[in-house]
């Protein structure tokens, strides 16, 4: 009797697999074996044909330096998209969920920046960033720390870190979002328990109501290495990956080797690279927390 | 309890859902009614002016062109973006096989790339028609022939070596405008001196590169910037080598602080708040600083960069026609001839604040600083001296990549960088030739 | 801290109010009110707005529909099948969609669906896939597996586990995975580009960044625009949010 509820349920988990996995294999494994094509060519995106001329391509990139600087910049904002906006986002809801006065206005003014397009983003922090006159600066006039005022947008040495900081206000909404869900979805007997036997609000949130938000944290972890891997929009918006390459990630150097120097050989190059060096190390960084869930949740 | 609570929640989701749904069949009744089929609508005008008074300039030259040419409509397509994203939309239609009936190109190599990919119709009938040899300059026809064959009809053109500066700053502190290095050096000084910053400067892989063109013209000479173009000097010959130096000690040197932390309109707007002197920018700031209130001859005004004397550099777009389906071909010709002509020129030209390449127009339409510039074009015309832009006469690769040297050698003069620049530039170069990338324009 | 995130959006707020003039120093403040930017925004962005809403609408609904029907299996299967068909649908995620546009658009338009809304849709949801698979993955998972047992040994079918005791109790990771695609969708730049070329589909995105154009930027239109495209992924936001509601997996445990 066990033994054909079993077969059923794998049957029905199947019909429940078929749509997506047909849709994926469509829209995601075609593309990707174009690609990988289409790097072993050179081509110019305009012409009907290219010329073959197999791992060229390759051995060109891993000896320009403007790769391996892209590749530098997509581990910096790795380092960085994992641990800035996940802790903010998690403070933030944190303190939201204690239910404060007041609580409606301050959930709408953290998520909203989330909700802006890259190019609004883009031309706001210009603004911002503006090195005689933006906000950033004066304000920093206005407090005192003239000196401590930057090129932002114009330094190639800082100009990543100034992007960071205007990734920061975008994306922390995304954080903020999923782990204000999870906290509300928290059992609440367990937090009752704990105050119960005497814990204070600092116990509670890292013994009780931490461990028990591991699914959201492994999608803004997850997630948040997935989009360092693939940062695009903001950069291209801002800076275009200037100046002089300085900001350039993977993602915008395959953009601008495709359609601005029209290589695309070289670009799906470029792509197949991201493709695999982010599988290489997010893979099996998600497949660990995944555990962990598994860990947990049992 | 719980069980209430549960089914209250199913009970939400499902009515937000179908409410929803109900919602969305009444719109998509709305769509699927006016939804036009791809075949039946007007051929297209792709183009990338997408904002401002560039859309009202496009706008306006389609309106003519579909009041002369009733029978043959056409409706214009804006992509946001630049040639860049133009580009990228290009490849997918010609992958698709419905291109535009016409779109607008840069001009030289950008043309030569879809020529070579056979993906334009020449359209040497048309020039012939409007009499081409006769209305362009040369320097312009120079840069739409490919082959022999001609495949652009030119639009527009802006004159981008000019310096622009704030007139009131200027009377205040007793200068003249420079006519050589040396005058641009001393009116630097003394802007520096009282406070402001003397030369403006933007962010990205053009502005550098167009203020360097002066320098450039300098040292190697109207002979000498074709021979760069077609690739047969060195990149770390005197020549160059002289061009980066004076554009350092004369250009770099006074640029304004944080200029690579600005974009152009920004350096623009320092100009009108009066911080920055200067700026060494293409002709349409002179629209920017007439949209934001100021009047050209009297609150600015311009004079041509040291070196470039007789001469003008352009920049230009053209309007080219891909080999598309034939249907698309007459209106693609009438269309064309549309923008050759003198109204259609005119159309374009007054709200976009550029010159119009055909030399017949009247010089009425244009405002103070069309006037000059177009006295300065008829000038360089005379002697052959109409040099379009470096940038389009390079492969792509290398004008791209010149750009952005450029640029990484104005934040850094150093003498590393220096050689950095020419090593890199001048590789690039010997790897092009040997593929024969190069074109006599 | 809400001052740190106000900060920028005042700023855009004012320079929509801008005329051109007055832009040109951006930090001051408009000394008259300037709708004209609105109005622009308004008469490029009018249909194309209508077109988002009807893009996005179904497309969450979709790709959310879509994902649970993947997570569902994936969250409680045993065995080896699961965690790899599990990561092979992640590693979509890590594909940069800027070159996969040509064989994109091929397929599209062999469908016959270029410049369509249904192809819209069907682009949407086929690219949310891996997302909202691994998202819900995680939100089932946390529903604990003897629950799913339990209801087994007690007749309940696989199916019916799914919709009336899963999901229910999945409000809250449900309702945030459609703020998040709902934002997605509605802000998503790149297909809007490839796969549509006219009024009858074009989404908003693609008007509002044709504000900034390669020489000239209309910034005051731009912000105005933004501002007005913000409101309906904001009206979502605000919606979907009375479903955290808590301890609604603690009662069902009962």
């Amino acid at each position: 009797m066990k033994r054909l509820g079993y077969h059923r349920t794998t049957a029905s988990f199947c019909l429940f697999l078929a749509l997506p996995v047909a849709l994926f294999v469509t829209f995601y494994i075609y593309p990707i074996i174009s690609t990988l094509c289409l790097s072993l060519y050179d081509w110019d995106g305009i012409s009907p044909k290219g010329t073959f001329i197999g791992l060229r391509n390759y051995f060109t990139l891993f000896g320009q330096a403007r790769f391996y600087h892209a590749l530098l910049n997509n581990l910096q904002w790795l380092f960085f998209l994992i641990f800035i906006p996940t802790a903010l986002g998690l403070a933030l809801a944190a303190m939201l969920d204690r239910g404060m006065r007041g609580e409606s206005f301050f959930r709408v003014v953290f998520f909203l920046p989330f909700t802006i397009p890259a190019v609004a983003v883009a031309a706001i922090w210009r603004w911002m960033y503006e090195p005689t006159h933006g906000l950033v600066t004066s304000f920093l006039e206005v407090i005192g720390l003239a000196s401590w005022a930057q090129n932002w947008l114009g330094d190639p040495k800082i100009v990543n870190y100034a992007l960071m900081g205007a990734m920061l206000w975008w994306t922390t909404g995304f954080a903020f979002l999923v782990f204000f869900a999870g906290l509300r979805n928290l059992p609440i007997e367990c937090i009752e328990a704990a105050r119960l036997e005497g814990a204070n609000a600092w116990q509670i949130f890292w013994r009780v109501s931490f461990p028990l938000l591991w699914p959201s944290t492994i999608v803004v972890l997850g997630m948040a290495s997935i989009d360092a891997m693939r940062l695009f929009d903001i950069v291209w918006a801002t800076t275009s990956g200037g100046p002089a390459y300085a900001s350039e990630v993977l993602a915008t150097q395959m953009y601008d080797v495709a359609f601005g120097r029209l290589e695309m050989g070289r670009a799906s190059a470029i792509s197949v690279c991201l493709f695999v060096i982010s599988g290489a190390f997010i893979m099996p960084y998600i497949r660990y927390l995944s555990n962990q869930v598994q860990e947990n949740a049992s | 309890m719980g069980l209430r609570v549960k089914i209250k929640s199913i009970w939400e989701e499902s009515f937000m859902k179908s409410a929803a749904l109900r919602w969305l069949g009444a719109t998509l009744g709305l769509f699927v009614s006016t939804n036009v089929a791809l075949a039946d609508r007007s051929p297209e005008v792709w183009h990338y002016f997408a904002a401002g008074s560039e859309l009202a300039a496009i706008n306006g030259l389609m309106e003519y062109s579909n009041k002369i040419h009733a029978d043959t409509p056409v409706i214009g397509r804006a992509i946001p973006g630049n040639v860049v994203e133009l580009r990228r939309q290009l490849q997918t239609a010609f992958l698709g096989g419905n291109p535009p009936a016409v779109y607008q190109s840069a001009m030289g190599y950008e043309l030569k790339t879809f020529v070579d990919g056979g993906r334009l119709r020449p359209i040497d009938d048309v020039w012939a028609a409007a009499k081409g040899e006769e209305i362009f300059p040369k320097g312009v026809q120079r840069v739409v022939k490919v082959g022999g064959k001609l495949w652009g009809i030119p639009v527009d053109i802006s004159i981008i070596n000019n310096i622009f500066y704030n007139k009131a700053i200027f009377e205040k502190y007793g200068i003249e405008p420079p006519r050589d290095w040396a005058q641009l050096v001393a009116a630097c000084k003394k802007l520096r001196d009282n406070g402001i910053e003397p030369l403006g400067d933007a962010s990205g892989p053009f502005w550098s590169l167009y203020n360097f063109y002066a320098p450039l013209l300098a040292s190697a000479g109207k002979d000498g910037y074709y021979a760069i173009a077609q690739g047969k000097v060195s990149f770390k010959g005197p020549e160059f080598r002289k061009a980066l130096e004076t554009y350092r000690d004369t250009l770099v040197v006074n640029y304004a602080k944080n200029w690579s932390g600005k974009t152009w309109t920004q350096t623009a707007d320092d100009v009108i708040n009066g911080h920055t002197g200067m700026f060494m920018m293409g002709v349409w700031v002179s629209a920017y600083f007439k949209e934001h209130g100021w009047q050209p001859g009297k609150d600015f005004d311009f004079f041509p960069a040291p070196g470039t004397d007789n001469s003008v550099l352009i920049q230009m777009d053209v309007f080219a026609e891909p080999a598309g389906p034939d249907k698309t071909v007459a209106t693609a010709r009438n269309f064309m001839t549309a923008a050759a002509s003198v109204e259609g020129q005119v159309a374009f030209n007054v709200p976009k604040g550029a010159l119009a390449p055909n030399l017949k127009v009247d010089p009425s339409i244009y405002d103070y600083t069309g006037q000059r510039t177009l006295q300065q074009l008829k000038n360089a015309e005379t002697s052959d001296s109409v040099l379009p832009n470096l940038f389009f006469l390079l492969p792509t690769k290398l004008g791209t990549e010149l750009g952005v040297q450029i640029e990484k050698f104005a934040i850094d003069p150093s003498a590393g960088t220096e050689e950095s620049v020419m090593e890199t530039l001048e590789a690039l170069r010997l790897e092009l030739a040997e593929q024969n990338a190069f074109v006599k324009w | 801290m809400a001052v740190i995130f106000l900060a920028p959006l005042v700023l855009a707020g004012m320079t929509s109010l801008k005329s051109p003039q007055a832009i040109v120093r951006v930090l001051s403040f408009p000394t008259e009110i300037y709708f004209q930017n609105y109005i622009i925004a308004f008469e490029r962005m009018g249909r194309s707005f209508l077109n988002s809403i009807a893009i996005t609408t179904v497309s969450v609904i979709c790709s959310i529909a879509v994902g649970a029907s993947a997570a569902y299996p994936l969250a409680y299967a045993r065995g080896r099948g699961g965690p790899f068909v599990y990561f092979f649908l992640l590693t979509g995620m890590l594909v940069p969609f800027q070159i996969v546009q040509i064989p994109l658009f091929v397929l599209i338009r062999s469908i016959g669906l270029y410049d369509t809304i249904p192809g819209m849709w069907l682009v949407h949801t086929a690219y949310a896939v891996p997302f909202c698979t691994f998202f819900l993955r995680n939100f089932f998972a946390s529903v604990p597996r003897s629950m799913f047992e339990a209801a087994l040994i007690d007749g309940c079918g696989v199916v019916r586990y799914f919709f009336r005791l899963l999901i229910p109790a999945s409000v809250s990771g449900i309702a945030a995975l459609a703020i998040i695609q709902s934002r997605s969708i509605w802000n998503d730049l790149l297909f809007a580009m490839t796969l549509t070329s006219s009024e009858n589909a074009r989404p908003v995105t693609v008007v509002i960044s044709g504000f900034a154009s390669s020489l000239q930027v209309e910034y005051g239109a731009l912000m105005a625009g933004t501002l007005v495209s913000v409101i309906p992924v904001m009206l979502s936001y605000l919606l979907f949010q009375k479903a955290f509601v808590r301890g609604l997996l603690g009662s069902s445990g009962r």
